[in-house]
């Protein structure tokens, strides 16, 4: 909100600079954004006293003058203007600043003018920026003191030049700092100063008033309170120049002297006031009621609106005439023709209020303040203002009296404050007089009592209701700068344990960083479609998708069921970029809707995975490296020792070779009878649909679930080192194409044990001279036990293993 | 043989011994069959006249010779200690060419880094470290919290439901901050809590350059007896002074959130030297003391135990850390962005 730095100086008394108060509403808990500057820039112009004004001896319409401008001698100034008079007080731009004249900045300077030196120049209004005349120097009215900086001058006789806004931020707890005299009470707080109020006097009870309005509330929680005053004979017309800038000056353009009365006052006091042509309201009758639904309302800003059930209706005798603590109605606005105009000053729920304005989508100055919450005892002063300053400015007659309905009056609490809980929350000890210096201070009733404060919660604050709320007000007013920092803190008292999730992940980092992955973050949101497409079995998801109510967007709807389409999009988004590798991973949160029992919200499941994925070059191509596009293995391996780093060695293994919905050809990994995840080629349409040029693979995990069986393998016991000597063996065999190698070495490490200690192959070719689909698989085998073995018993096992695999497999040792 | 035919001999190829040039491996081989060889060499079978003189000029004639072979020998030896080292340069390795490197260098993504950097100070300082799930409910998220019914984030303008919520109240959300992750933790125990949750959080915001639907928070939250505010500005003066460096200016502000009272944001100035100001006051956490009716809510006696609460955006920080000035481009992936993290 705007708050003008002229209007706050009518409530208290700032001697600090702007740069100073900025800081002091800020420390106090009112965020000052921005800081403007309003109207022309007068720096370096000061008052000058025009001493006296000799002839120019070179040139006939140019006259020199003595001018005291505060400093040591009085300056010679050269001028050409004809009203230029001895004992004058003038504007003088020194030597050095910059004015901005005719769209041109132009800066002043000492210079012979005709060979007189001139220092300084004496300005017309629109040198300054402050008018279009140019008829002669201005010259300054009233109290002027040679010298002072001519923005003092002009914001001292209130010429509304000069004038800073400061654009506040008011958090929902303070709706009484929504209006300057509430930002001045802070002030003056902090400042140890006094607090200046407009003086209202209260009117008389009258009949006059009941003669001619009648007032009743029908939905009393939602209006607790309804004052109106009348003001007969006005002449709605331009405001004057001051109210005009004062409402400029905090960002509300000016109307007519009545609307811009009651803005004035609301930004003055917070009350939001609305002020109805009376002699559109049919048979001088208020009636505020709570809306059915459905009906229809014209505000004033032209727009037609469906009313929801228990809005605010303000009605006269006929029809609603203005939603209550919103905006008043097109059919009873002020206008030119009006004469007698009816101040609406009430109090409106704000629950109510912000129910009401999000649902028809209007935000005003008026319901801004109702859904904060206003002073609920503010209503008959706010009134009295706005009728005297209509009387003042619009020639009108105040109908004697006030009409105040308050059938359903709030009711404030007093609220205990220990002194002793101040150190306890704060951690330091403020004096019991400040505290409740500071809380008289924001209009807080005290009566002590040993160390209770028993404090009346005054009207304009009703978010304060705990003791907590109080120590707040007082610690903004007292500073938190005055906590001492550092502070003696204790080392708590238990040293946290880490997270096995949190280093698992870090060391996955570590591995996949030295394998030339690159991590991905990936937006949670992907299309309904995209979603649906990838929940599959086949990817251990296929389950019902999790969709938002209120997208942001349709490419963003749902809850992504596995991170595999925002590893696609990464792929396709670099691939149409030329970059490579195409090397990712990323760790996320994955989702569906679930029947089985939630670990957190019913009805959803949502858990951690990893995914990795690959695609194109191996390797950077180098001078003697053949290039090589990644393929399955390759990623296999990754993960092989990922899993190895992990310590999970008794993982099972589904081999899949049929193309599925998402994928060409995959194996699944269990760890008992838990599936851990997949590693997979993409389907061949799905590498085309997403843009990629050579096969892609990758491998997603439950993450969550590999952290858990990592740790359950995790205390691993040393086994003495074997001293004794390891023999290594070779055997090649030659066997059907279509034999799969792992049931060879399921088996030769069945046969082998317990002497073979490590079994792995080291050369696989296909050769037409092998006969037509064999192959060649070759095994590099390790025998060990803790005795020196004898060649023999090497011989026989392997014999036992050839045997094995010639019954089996019909494998044929190769000579 | 006499002596005097012997010396001449000696000095003959004493010449030829000097003369002979030594610049290869063969050479070398050649120089030793014909000076030194066991059989025939030159030196070697001057020797054997040795015995043929007589004996009082054996002496001087041995000598001479030894001397000889010595030089012999030396000149050997210097030569083939000056063409083996030639030699093996000869072989040519072109030390110029690239290093081979069987990958790409890999790299964490920069809000890994940045949430990494913040986690890491405030482990240093004691904090555990909990997670939670994305999709929560209304009471973990808010109604727990202190928010009040009518509270705007509980709007569909602000938050993405997945179940609607009835006037306000109940609905299943993806989740607007962490700190529910702060009421699961003080449910399943009992004070003294003292942890930090990270994660990603939702909004439902437009995309631009300055805001996207989801972001990432680590808050905080520290419960026990005697824990007062001046702890919380000490604990995240620290933190500010860790992440940001020793000589960061700081503000400490109230500020106002439902879950926390009194409430206070921490700003620290960041020097622009375009700026008229020459730099301007950033918020980069809010904080507060933990409201009553939280710990209320989750049966912990707030008049026994007091606490504090933060909460701080990763994105932010990361983006001042590395001058990032569009929020877009973490999600995006560019590997030219990556590349350089």
């Amino acid at each position: 909100m705007k708050i003008s730095l002229n209007w706050l100086q009518e409530y208290v008394d700032i001697s600090m600079s702007t740069a100073e108060l900025e800081e002091q509403l800020t420390l106090s808990g009112l965020e000052v954004e921005d800081v403007t500057s309003i109207g022309p820039s007068v720096d370096g112009v000061v008052v000058g006293h025009v001493l006296d004004v000799q002839p120019h001896p070179n040139a006939d319409r140019l006259t020199v003058c003595r001018v005291e401008v505060g400093s040591d001698a009085p300056a010679q100034i050269v001028c050409g203007a004809p009203n230029v008079r001895a004992g004058q007080h003038v504007p003088v731009a020194l030597p050095g600043c910059s004015l901005s004249i005719n769209g041109k900045s132009v800066k002043i300077k000492t210079a012979k003018l005709r060979g007189v030196k001139s220092a300084g120049m004496i300005c017309a209004e629109d040198e300054l920026g402050l008018s279009d005349d140019h008829s002669g120097i201005m010259v300054l009215e009233g109290r002027a003191v040679p010298g002072e900086p001519l923005a003092d001058y002009l914001r001292r006789v209130g010429s509304g030049v000069g004038d800073m806004t400061f654009d506040v931020v008011i958090t929902p707890n303070r709706p009484d700092a929504a209006c300057h005299i509430g930002v001045a009470r802070d002030i003056a707080a902090v400042t140890r100063t006094a607090l200046h109020l407009p003086t209202c006097p209260l009117p008389e009870d009258s009949e006059a008033i009941r003669i001619q309005l009648s007032v009743s509330i029908e939905c009393t929680q939602l209006c607790r309170r309804y004052a109106a005053m009348l003001v007969r004979g006005v002449r709605v017309g331009e405001s004057p120049q001051w109210l005009q800038q004062r409402l400029i000056a905090v960002g509300l353009r000016p109307i007519n002297n009545i609307v811009d009365i009651t803005n004035f006052v609301m930004y003055e006091c917070g009350q939001p006031l609305h002020a109805f042509d009376y002699d559109r309201i049919a048979g001088g009758e208020i009636m505020v009621r709570a809306s059915k639904g459905g009906e229809q309302f014209a505000t004033l800003d032209g727009k037609q609106h469906t009313l929801p059930a228990d809005t605010v209706l303000i009605c006269d005798r006929q029809q609603p005439v203005a939603l209550g603590g919103i905006m008043g109605g097109a059919n009873s606005e002020v206008d030119k023709s009006t004469t007698t105009v009816l101040i609406e000053s009430a109090w409106f729920d704000p629950s109510a209020t912000r129910r009401t304005a999000r649902r028809l989508g209007i935000q005003t100055d008026a319901s801004y303040r109702f859904e904060r919450g206003v002073d609920a005892s503010g209503q008959v002063r706010a009134a009295v203002r706005a009728a005297l300053l209509m009387a003042e400015l619009s020639g009108g007659q105040i109908v004697e009296g006030c009409i105040d309905v308050h059938p359903n009056p709030l009711v404030l609490p007093a609220v205990t404050l220990r002194l002793s809980r101040i150190p306890v929350i704060l951690g330091i000890t403020i004096p019991a007089e400040e505290v409740v210096r500071i809380l008289n201070a924001l209009g807080f009733g005290v009566r002590r009592a040993g160390d209770s404060l028993r404090c009346q919660v005054p009207p304009h604050r009703p978010d304060v209701s705990l003791e907590v709320d109080l120590i707040e007000e007082v610690a903004r007013i007292y500073g938190l700068d005055q906590i001492g920092e550092p502070h003696p803190s204790a080392v708590p008292g238990s040293v946290p344990l880490e997270r096995p999730i949190d280093t698992r992940r870090e060391s996955v980092h570590v591995l996949l960083n030295g394998r030339g992955y690159r991590e991905i973050y990936t937006n949670s949101l992907v299309e309904k479609d995209v979603a649906e497409q990838f929940s599959d079995p086949s990817l251990g998801t296929g389950y019902p998708v999790v969709e938002t109510l209120n997208p942001v967007s349709t490419s963003m709807t749902t809850l992504r069921p596995t991170l595999l389409p925002g590893l696609l999009k990464v792929m396709q988004f670099n691939t149409h970029h030329g970059q490579s590798p195409l090397r990712f991973y990323e760790f996320g949160h994955v989702f569906h809707r679930t029947a089985e029992q939630a670990v957190y919200i019913d009805g959803y499941a949502e858990y951690e995975t990893l995914i990795m994925g690959i695609s194109g070059p191996i390797r950077p191509k180098a001078w003697d490296d053949k290039d090589r596009d990644a393929d399955f293995f390759d990623l296999k391996g990754d993960i092989e020792h990922l899993l190895a780093a992990f310590g999970l060695s008794d993982v099972r293994v589904q081999y899949h070779n049929q193309s599925e919905a998402i994928t060409a050809c995959q194996m699944t990994l269990f760890y008992h009878k838990h599936r851990l995840g997949c590693i997979a080629q993409l389907h061949p349409d799905l590498q085309r649909q997403w843009d990629l040029r050579s096969p892609a693979y990758f491998a997603e995990f439950n993450w969550t679930r590999l952290v858990l069986h990592a740790e359950e393998n995790s205390r691993r016991k040393f086994t003495p080192v074997n001293r004794h000597p390891a023999a290594d063996r070779d055997i090649a065999v030659v066997l059907p194409s279509s034999q799969s190698a792992g049931p060879l070495l399921e088996t030769i490490r069945n046969v082998g044990a317990p002497l073979l200690q490590d079994v792995r192959v080291f050369d696989l070719y296909e050769d037409p001279r092998l006969g037509s689909r064999k192959k060649s698989l070759a095994f590099a085998l390790r025998f060990g036990a803790r005795r020196t073995l004898r060649d023999r018993e090497i011989d026989r096992k392997v014999g036992q293993v050839v045997k094995a695999l010639h019954e089996l497999y019909g494998a044929e040792l190769r000579s | 043989m006499e002596e005097n035919s012997l010396n001449t001999a000696a000095a003959a190829l004493r010449h030829q011994v000097e003369a002979a040039s030594l610049d290869s491996a063969e050479e070398l081989e050649h120089f030793r069959i014909r000076f030194l060889g066991q059989k025939n060499g030159r030196i070697t079978r001057l020797f054997k006249h040795i015995p043929q003189l007589p004996p009082k000029e054996r002496r001087d004639a041995g000598r001479l010779l030894n001397e000889l072979r010595t030089f012999a020998r030396a000149k050997l030896e210097a030569a083939r200690t000056s063409v083996t080292t030639e030699e093996a340069a000869v072989q040519g390795l072109d030390l110029t060419l690239p290093g081979r490197s069987n990958q790409w260098p890999g790299s964490r993504h920069p809000i890994t880094q940045a949430l990494a950097a913040i986690k890491d100070i405030f482990i240093r300082m004691g904090f555990a470290v909990a997670e939670g799930p994305e999709i929560e409910d209304d009471w973990h998220n808010f109604t727990a919290l202190n928010f009040p019914v009518d509270h705007p984030a509980r709007d569909m303008q602000d938050t993405l439901f997945v179940e609607a919520s009835d006037q306000g109240t109940g609905g299943v959300m993806l989740r607007t901050h962490t700190s529910p992750v702060q009421i699961r933790t003080m449910l399943a125990g009992d004070p003294p809590f003292r942890l930090i949750a990270p994660g990603r959080v939702y909004r439902n915001e437009a995309i631009t350059y300055k805001s996207y639907c989801l972001f990432h928070q680590v808050e905080g939250l520290v419960v026990d007896t005697g824990v007062t505010m001046a702890d919380l500005k000490h604990t995240l003066f620290g933190f500010a002074r860790a992440f940001f460096g020793d000589d960061v200016r700081l503000r400490f502000r109230p500020s106002f959130f439902p879950f926390t009272e009194p409430s206070a944001e921490l700003d620290v100035w960041w020097a622009l030297p375009e700026h008229p100001k020459g730099g301007r006051w950033m918020e980069i956490l809010g904080s507060g003391m933990v409201h009553p009716n939280v710990l209320e809510a989750v049966g912990v006696d707030p008049e026994r135990y007091t606490g504090y609460a933060f909460g701080m955006g990763v994105e932010r920080p990361a983006m001042l850390r590395y001058g990032i000035s569009d929020i877009r481009t973490f999600y995006e992936n560019d590997l030219r962005f990556l590349d350089q993290f």
